[in-house]
């Protein structure tokens, strides 16, 4: 499983193409809005100034974006070229497939964390305590976890061609549900009922709070636990049937 | 111990059957081809030995195990048909992850050089000409050493050089005393290389035996004439001929002698115009044993 977690990050990485993108898009977004909606007002819940509370909306947007991108459609490619076939006549066995895809997504997610958290502080001026931004690196990454199992879930279902739009639609319903673009407060009410319940919205909350030196609440933790027990639950039988189906 | 062992194996998808109940054994160490037209059931057969297709009914065997031990042990290798390669990759350093799945491989460079490979090793897999990417993919297959070796049609994409290259390198493989099983369309493909063909047709198996047995009975011919209103009887009883056809104005007659069958067929007085030889093909040798019906 190590070997060909190595062999997935070597070629992500030899991809640069798709690197650079994965982690241009959230910087580009994070100077963006900075500027966008300083408005100099504080965020209520965590007393976050706008600069800081934007910093880990956008390093949550890109983690899930590095998290989703690094498994959907390439696991959906490699799936309809035969690879992953080719794969399942060697020893490796499907569980240690999905469980190296995953953390290789993880290990895309760590760089657009750190990458936005330095634009921020060299170049918006944000400053927060190394401590708290150290448990907030620490947990994201961990919390990526259920994200890099969407998208393997996603590459295991849909073919090559609908695993694109699929995975981008989740990923923007994600982001703006979760609050991650604008605060849920200034969601339609329906949204915002269900917006405390999505993974994103957690993740976010994650970071939010620890970054501002505080606990993220145990709600937090049990609906991303409880997301990543499913999405882990159905991506693992997911690929094991579509190795037997074709 | 027998490589495989299928025992009355049947497989459907949907309402097509792509097996029908089929019994098959294989001792190890033995070079098989399974020789058959699109369509005869190969790829399934083959993808239930790998465990990649579950039969809907009987037993598949490797070595003994469920197909899925045996690949879990490392006792199998394959080449599929469509097995891509990844993109991203030397040709070294994809031969190499594999490699480093199995538990007894062989050296790196003896795989690269038995599939000659080693002047292309350091270059990307996915960039390289279609003959080579079969290499790599042979390559793929027997870097772990396996026990038996699978392979998928695997000259379909390449030209008349790579495929000698690619069966030159096969059977140093299989020199070892290693189990081959390999499907292909080709009968000549099949007798140069297998110890043993078994045909395929409409998923059950028409023949099975050695490659000088199966060729003489492939070799069936058809002659065509044009007969017009001219009579029939008498055709059935010229040398070598194994039945007749009428079709509108020409006749069709099946020949184990060709040669013998025209060359009476003048002699019989008759005016033969636009005459056609030609070889009945695989189908047409085997179909008939799969379906006594078919005309």
């Amino acid at each position: 499983m190590l070997a060909y977690l190595r062999l997935e990050i070597v070629r992500m990485f030899r991809d640069r193409r798709f690197t650079f993108f994965t982690l241009a898009v959230p910087v580009a977004f994070y100077l963006l809005w900075a500027n966008v909606f300083d408005d100099g007002g504080r965020d209520p819940a965590t007393g976050l100034d706008a600069r800081t509370y934007l910093m880990v909306s956008m390093a949550s947007f890109g983690a899930i974006g590095a998290a989703l991108s690094s498994t959907g459609q390439r696991f959906a490619a490699e799936r309809a070229s035969g690879w992953l076939r080719q794969l399942r006549t060697t020893p490796l066995r499907p569980t240690a497939v999905v469980a190296a895809r995953t953390v290789a997504a993880m290990v895309l997610a760590l760089p657009a964390i750190l990458l936005v958290s330095l634009v921020a502080v060299a170049f918006q001026g944000v400053r927060v305590d190394p401590l708290h931004w150290l448990a907030m690196v620490a947990l994201m990454w961990l919390g990526a976890l259920p994200f890099a199992a969407l998208g393997i879930l996603i590459g295991s279902l849909v073919g090559p061609d609908a695993a694109q739009p699929v995975t981008l639609g989740c990923y923007f319903a994600l982001s703006i549900m979760g609050g991650l673009w604008m605060p849920t407060d200034r969601l339609p009410s329906g949204l915002r009922a269900i917006a405390g319940w999505t993974p994103s919205n957690r993740f976010g909350s994650l970071g939010w709070t620890l970054v501002s030196g505080h606990v993220p609440s145990a709600t937090t933790g049990l609906v991303l636990a409880g997301w990543t027990a499913g999405l882990v639950g159905l991506a693992v039988p997911a690929y094991r049937r579509t190795m037997r189906a074709s | 111990m027998d490589a495989i062992t299928l025992t009355d194996v049947a497989k459907s998808y949907g309402p097509v059957r792509a097996v029908a109940p089929l019994d098959l054994t294989v001792p190890a160490g033995q070079a098989l081809a399974l020789l058959g037209p699109n369509g005869a059931g190969k790829s399934t057969t083959i993808s239930m030995l790998l465990g990649l297709a579950r039969p809907d009914s009987g037993r598949v065997a490797v070595f003994g195990d469920d197909p899925l031990t045996a690949v879990a042990r490392g006792r199998v290798g394959a080449m599929l048909q469509d097995g891509a390669l990844v993109e991203g990759l030397t040709v070294r350093e994809v031969v190499g992850f594999v490699r480093g799945l199995y538990p007894e491989p062989l050296p790196l460079d003896e795989i690269l050089a038995t599939a000659d490979l080693t002047e292309v090793a350091k270059r990307r897999a996915d960039k390289l000409s279609g003959g080579q990417r079969q290499r790599v993919r042979f390559a793929m297959a027997i870097a772990g050493g396996p026990r038996l070796l699978v392979l998928d049609e695997p000259t379909a994409a390449m030209d008349v050089g790579s495929r000698r290259t690619f069966w030159t390198s096969m059977r140093a493989y299989a020199a070892g005393g290693r189990t081959i099983l390999f499907a292909t369309h080709y009968l000549e493909e099949a007798d140069e290389n297998a110890d043993r063909i078994v045909v395929m047709a409409r998923g059950g198996i028409v023949a099975d035996g050695s490659g000088a047995e199966i060729k003489s009975r492939a070799g069936t011919r058809t002659v065509r004439f044009t007969l017009g209103d001219q009579p029939a009887a008498g055709l059935d009883r010229l040398p070598g001929v194994t039945g007749v056809e009428i079709r509108g104005t020409s006749a069709v007659l099946t020949s184990t002698d060709a040669d013998a069958t025209t060359a009476a067929l003048y002699r019989t007085g008759l005016a033969v115009r636009d005459l056609e030889v030609r070889g009945a093909g695989l189908e047409a040798a085997f179909l008939d044993l799969t379906s006594p019906d078919h005309s």
